[in-house]
């Protein structure tokens, strides 16, 4: 209850928690709030005129927000988009946490020799830009259609929508987590209830998983509340530069960006074209980060 | 030795080890590429691979892969292309058509420039904006501050960068994309101008031409404010968290009972003593800044080093030695950001040098 009560001390917390609260609820009930045009196999646009058409459209009565180069409705696809970009941060934040968390929490126990080379190896990833790593996975799991028979594992990536991105990301975020884990646990493992639980003949997994995971683990939960905006926007990035297709918001924005500059010097001559994706991508990372901030408060009191 | 250049040393030391370990797992993942598409790394560029039949093609594959051993075992193969990496043969680029290193050697200068201006800015600015917030907490000066990282991390780069385009260039005309105006191009070509660092800026002072430095410290405004965007926000947000948490010391308390003035415990105490978590801070996310400068690159075509890159994804071979040598380019990049923040947070903070000799 404290930790409740201490989460929503500031008003911030909440207002990520309302953000956040609003992104699930539109991914929800995306039918409902937009229904595509065949409610069977909803896609992630909808046309709204000849796909030819460049021209983008201000909104109108059919279409809220308007148009996007190709009649593509602006409004169906934030909707939407809301679905892609859960589904992007929750994968690639929650796999790269779970790797950190574990390396983290194997390395900090065993202590030693293993401990000082994983602890090397996580410092030698960290000097290691993800856009490198997208780059290579892109050409060893997704080589391009000039590879014509695709590997088991290249089938399963294809099947399960992996992209690229999502592989080179969960590759190269997982060592914030894992320096975090294992300073706690090296600092823990000495503690007076570690010791008590290991001369009563607990087993290493026991100790790991019931003591010094639970006792440790907080700052990771705040970092991947806080990753989980930040990936979508990572990914927009790489979508601009070609190396990836992406999630509505980012393809709308990488597909209409001569949009963005306008006419005369003023950027917003088209604004319906990208402030709505825009604004959809910042509120989804304030919100994301509002929570992960909370989270701190609450879980880490220490800090503040 | 002077404990600072004994750390110094010390760092340095760390950074072969951090390459093999990196080169190791990179090479292990170009394994997965059939040894077909590992060949054309050792193309030999006096061929042209779009004039040879398909036979000649196969055969001059098969020679390379026998001349090259790259049936061999991993260990063997490894070392071999660690070697040919460090005797300056990256290997040739299929889809660029083009030795890496030589792409890669002429477009370095223009990503070096970019960071270098970058972190001129982003470092102090960020680090007077947390001080300032930290002293205001939860005033106007803060919640503007607070909202505004908030933005800055979570705004894709293009998109601030385009609208910046529209802003400055095509409205006030004040800023260009590219690296030079036409006809400052034209003097840098000429064989009058010598190119000493192949950095525009200091090139224009070396050479006694301010009118050169002065055209591309203004086409270096947009990117450079695009790329310290986010960065700013990381060391800004660590320097406030720091300062608030060091105001309650023991020391401070005691400098102000002293009646110390308020204005030099912040900045001589205080933020003498944030400074090492925020230059830490801002090494851990040096990857993350030249993914970013690799970004601004494209948006304002500077024909940087990320040039290669772009349209990646449509690139009909496999090209290895071009990711490859990408990949170990960018990793080095990093490694120097990291070390210079070192050396800077050594300078700055006597104690890590201190621990050494401990």
């Amino acid at each position: 209850m404290r930790t409740w009560r201490r989460f929503f001390s500031h008003w911030q917390s909440g207002l990520g928690v309302l953000l956040v609260g609003s992104f699930l609820a539109l991914a929800i009930f995306a039918p409902r709030i937009a229904p595509p045009t065949d409610p069977s196999q909803p896609s992630d646009y909808k046309f709204m005129g000849r796909k030819t058409d460049q021209m983008p459209r201000p909104p109108s009565e059919q279409s809220p927000l308007g148009t996007a180069a190709g009649q593509i409705d602006i409004f169906y696809s934030v909707v939407w988009g809301t679905r892609t970009a859960l589904r992007f941060g929750l994968i690639v934040a929650v796999s790269s946490a779970t790797i950190g968390v574990l390396v983290g929490a194997v390395s900090g126990y065993a202590g030693g020799r293993s401990h000082a080379v994983a602890m090397r190896v996580t410092d030698a990833f960290l000097a290691f830009p993800v856009i490198a790593g997208v780059w290579l996975f892109q050409l060893v799991l997704f080589p391009p259609a000039a590879a014509a028979q695709p590997t088991p594992l290249m089938r399963v990536l294809a099947e399960s929508n992996i992209t690229p991105v999502m592989v080179g990301l969960i590759a190269f975020s997982w060592m914030a987590h894992a320096r975090l884990i294992s300073t706690n646990i090296t600092r823990l493992k000495t503690a007076d209830f570690v010791l008590a639980s290991q001369s009563l003949g607990a087993s290493r997994r026991r100790l790991i998983f019931k003591h010094l995971l639970p006792n440790s683990i907080s700052p990771a939960i705040v970092l991947l509340a806080r990753d989980i905006g930040g990936m979508v926007i990572l990914e927009a990035a790489f979508v601009f530069i070609g190396l990836s297709s992406g999630g509505p918001w980012a393809q709308i924005l990488v597909n209409n960006r001569n949009w963005i500059i306008g006419t005369g010097g003023n950027p917003l001559t088209y604004w319906w074209v990208y402030l709505p994706p825009t604004i959809a991508l910042i509120l989804f990372g304030i919100g994301w980060n509002l929570l992960g901030d909370g989270l701190n408060d609450a879980l880490n009191p220490r800090d503040h | 030795m002077p404990p600072l250049l004994k750390y110094i040393l010390r760092r340095l030391m760390i950074i072969p080890l951090t390459l093999v370990i990196i080169t190791l797992t990179l090479y292990g993942f170009a394994m997965l590429v059939p040894v077909e598409d590992r060949a054309q790394v050792y193309w030999p560029s006096s061929l042209d691979p779009d004039r040879l039949t398909a036979e000649k093609l196969q055969q001059v594959i098969q020679r390379i892969i026998h001349d090259r051993h790259l049936n061999d075992p991993f260990p063997v193969q490894y070392l071999n292309w660690l070697g040919n990496l460090l005797g300056g043969e990256w290997g040739w680029s299929p889809n660029l058509h083009v030795q890496v290193l030589d792409y890669l050697q002429r477009r370095i200068p223009v990503t070096l420039e970019v960071t270098l201006y970058a972190m001129l800015l982003f470092i102090p600015l960020g680090i007077v904006s947390g001080v300032l917030a930290s002293q205001r907490r939860r005033g106007k000066f803060d919640n503007g501050f607070r909202a505004t990282a908030f933005i800055a991390t979570s705004i894709p780069p293009f998109v601030l960068g385009l609208m910046m385009i529209s802003v400055f260039y095509v409205g006030l005309h004040w800023f260009a994309p590219g690296r030079l105006s036409s006809n400052m191009a034209v003097i840098v070509q000429s064989p009058a101008f010598h190119s000493y660092t192949g950095l525009m800026t200091i090139d224009g002072l070396l050479n006694g031409r301010l009118d050169v430095t002065k055209d591309a410290l203004l086409h270096l405004v947009m990117p450079v404010v695009v790329v310290a965007a986010l960065p700013w926000a990381t060391v800004a947000r660590v320097t406030r968290a720091g300062m608030i948490e060091e105001s309650g010391k023991e020391y401070v308390i005691a400098a102000q009972a002293r009646g110390v003035p308020p204005r030099s415990i912040v900045w001589r105490h205080t933020l003498r003593n944030t400074l090492s978590p925020v230059l830490t801070a801002s090494a851990l996310s040096a990857a993350t800044l030249v993914t970013g400068i690799y970004v601004v690159e494209i948006i304002f075509n500077l024909k940087g080093v990320s040039e290669m890159i772009v349209g990646a994804a449509q690139f009909t071979a496999l090209d290895v030695s071009a990711a490859l040598g990408f990949a170990v380019y960018s990793v080095l990049l990093v490694l120097v950001i990291m070390l210079i923040l070192d050396i800077l947070q050594a300078v700055l903070d006597p104690r890590l040098r201190e621990r050494i000799d401990a």
